[in-house]
């Protein structure tokens, strides 16, 4: 009897063993057959100022826009219901989002959008699944992970990069001697509540990189929103990337410098689609980016802050103060990808040790301009 | 052992025969042949769960990018440790978990000791210690955090307040638990306090304490990997939800065995020192041996 129940543990094991040694998983970009063969047509109120070259890094550039209210709504035949994730619902960058649900921009299209909030890494393998449709937040080390693991994800639109005045980034506190010209950061501590492997890594490379240091030069000290600001004031940490409104604190204060921030001109977040959207309804997916696109026309074009109502209904849909709100420059909203910035970034999370070894994914794998062209008629 | 009833025969008494079973004919074969069974059913479910688990990644029944196979898990922890990149999260936990057990050990044997003793001490901290004793020790990080700063200080506090009381509980309860004449026969033979402590409470205290710690050594390891999350930039809880956040799913699950491995090492180091110190206790051998 016992004889048998050894036998049968044995014959288990070896049946268990010789099967896992047979098939593995498939990965989503090998299924993905060929590139898809959509037809572009011009848009109308969508001209040659609708698009611009991915390959222009000019701070100055003029983000692509159409006319207000272009490109037109092309409601889907049966209404698609949609579920985007973002971190938060009351930062201004999700406010185009917000917008365009509140102004029914997404129903014009035929979409039932849901926001749902959740961080990223929460998100992402439910992304990665097909759990929900898109992501509102950036290609950050944990995406590039995902990809090089197999996951079909991609950036397929851009969000905003900051305004000319704008102070968000790393500040120093100068120490004896010291200008903002000079200033010897590698060996010292940065204070930042923004983690590893989050897009600030490569903006935070390239200001260190300018004085001296790098990400694999310097001390992080990991603190809460609140903490931040008091412990670069106090001497807690020599530097620190501040985010807006908080620069405003320290902003023409002797003592402290500003050594720059997000490059403007490149914005480094913004809609990440998975398999769902990218293979599986792509008329879905171009209407999301139309509604978002022509939300972006119509209410953030130009400098939005200067109508003070405007201001006002935002401050009430981000549920969030005015006056914070009022404080900080206009973001310039920009749907576009520039060139290249995947491989930056990339370049940065390895400094950081946040990604896996091996090459830098190719832009082919992490990005798809197609979508957001076909919307405003753009033929590559 | 079988029982038998004989057929019954009206004129003669009914008699209960009992034939001797394996363990009466053949005790030590019997005893060999159940301990072999017992280690091979140790092996043999885990092995086969884990099995079980290879195939279904390699199958496609669960996505292997999600939850790793454990030959991927397995080969990922080897690189890691071969290019010395696990190490330093390894002694990072080891260094936090035996400072703060060790300070928590202490501190527990001795109050629980004089409360155990002292009636009067234990009437002033009992009431205090119990309330203290139900806030999760979570709770308390924020508080060590702003005593100690950012730093060990606040990791080895915190699994140091764990550990302390177990033992605490384990120590007072035990030395209440000695008999009387114990003490009775201690003052009569004219003990000193020391020799009261050595001879008496000692001896007859340690195998309970020791139960203490050994529960205390795996919760002290369990606590560790919740704090690092939270407030350490290294160690295996750190290395666990780093690679979380950063969708590195083989990291992950390399983080979670080795904390495993940890925990079963640490428990089974203090069951045998509990053997060493107290070789006249009840002897513990192990899982589904005792």
């Amino acid at each position: 009897m016992k004889r048998r129940a050894y036998g049968a543990v044995v014959a288990v094991a070896a049946l268990l063993a010789s099967a896992a040694c047979s098939a593995s998983h498939t990965d989503d970009s090998a299924t993905q057959a060929g590139a898809r063969q959509r037809t572009v047509r011009p848009v109308e109120g969508c001209g040659a100022k609708s698009w611009t070259d991915p390959a222009n890094l000019s701070p100055t550039r003029a983000p692509a826009r159409c006319d207000s209210g272009a490109p037109a709504p092309k409601p889907l035949p049966k209404t698609r219901k949609l579920t985007i994730a973002t971190g938060t619902l009351s930062a201004e960058y999700v406010a185009p989002l917000e917008v365009a649900l509140d102004k029914g921009e997404f129903k014009k299209e035929g979409l039932d959008v849901t926001l749902k909030v959740l961080p990223t890494p929460d998100a992402l393998p439910l992304l990665a699944k097909g759990d929900i449709d898109a992501l509102w937040a950036a290609p950050e080390a944990a995406v590039m992970n995902g990809i090089r693991g197999g996951f079909d994800i991609k950036w397929v639109a851009g969000n905003f990069s900051p305004a000319a005045g704008s102070k968000s980034g790393l500040w120093v506190r100068l120490k004896k001697g010291e200008s903002a010209a000079s200033v010897p950061m590698a060996g010292r501590t940065l204070g930042t509540m923004i983690g590893k492997g989050s897009v600030i890594a490569y903006p935070m490379q390239k200001a260190l990189a300018s004085h001296g240091g790098g990400l694999d030069r310097i001390q992080y000290r990991q603190l809460g929103s609140a903490d931040v600001l008091t412990a670069l004031r106090n001497g807690g940490v020599d530097s620190a990337w501040l985010l807006d409104p908080v620069w405003r604190n320290v902003d023409g204060k002797p003592g402290y410098a500003f050594l720059g921030g997000q490059p403007q001109g490149e914005p480094l977040g913004g809609m990440l689609y998975g398999r769902s959207l990218l293979n599986g309804d792509v008329d879905a997916g171009v209407a999301l980016l139309r509604a978002y696109i022509r939300t972006v026309n119509t209410y953030f074009a130009s400098d939005y802050k200067a109508d003070a109502a405007f201001v006002t209904y935002l401050a009430k849909l981000l549920k969030t103060d005015g006056t914070i709100l009022k404080s900080t420059p206009s973001l310039r909203m920009d749907w576009e990808i520039r060139a290249g910035t995947t491989t930056r970034l990339q370049s940065a999370y390895a400094a950081q040790g946040a990604v896996q070894g091996g090459d830098p994914l190719p832009e082919a794998k992490t990005v798809d301009r197609s979508l957001y062209e076909e919307a405003v008629g753009h033929t590559p | 052992m079988t029982t038998i009833a004989p057929k019954k025969e009206p004129e003669r008494e009914s008699v209960l025969v009992r034939r001797p079973g394996p363990e009466e004919l053949h005790p030590s074969r019997t005893h060999r042949r159940r301990r072999a069974l017992q280690l091979a059913l140790a092996v043999a479910v885990p092995l086969v769960l884990l099995l079980w688990w290879q195939l279904a990644a390699a199958q496609g029944w669960i996505d292997d990018r999600v939850y790793p196979a454990p030959s991927t898990i397995l080969s990922d922890g080897w690189d890691r440790a071969a290019a010395g990149d696990l190490w330093p999260d390894v002694w990072a936990t080891l260094k936090r978990v035996l400072a703060g057990y060790a300070l928590g050990t202490a501190a527990g044997y001795l109050l629980g000791l004089l409360m155990g003793s002292l009636s009067l001490v234990r009437a002033a901290l009992e009431p205090l210690l119990d309330a203290l004793y139900v806030v999760p020790k979570l709770a308390l990080l924020p508080i060590f955090l702003n005593m100690f700063g950012l730093g060990e200080g606040p990791q080895i506090a915190l699994v140091a307040t764990t550990v302390f009381f177990f033992v605490w509980i384990s120590t007072m309860s035990a030395v209440i638990a000695i008999p009387s004449g114990h003490r009775d026969a201690g003052r009569v033979f004219g003990a000193s306090p020391w020799q009261m402590f050595r001879h008496v409470l000692l001896p007859a205290s340690l195998p309970s304490v020791l139960v203490g710690a050994r529960i205390a050594a795996g919760v002290a390891v369990l606590v560790i990997v919740a704090s690092e999350q939270i407030a350490a930039t290294n160690g295996l809880g750190h290395l666990i939800f780093d690679s979380r956040a950063l969708f590195q799913n083989d990291v992950m699950f390399v983080g979670i065995v080795c904390v495993a491995v940890l925990g079963v090492l640490f428990s089974e180091l203090i069951r045998l020192l509990g053997r060493l110190l107290t070789p006249w206790a009840p002897r513990d051998r192990g899982r589904g041996q005792s």
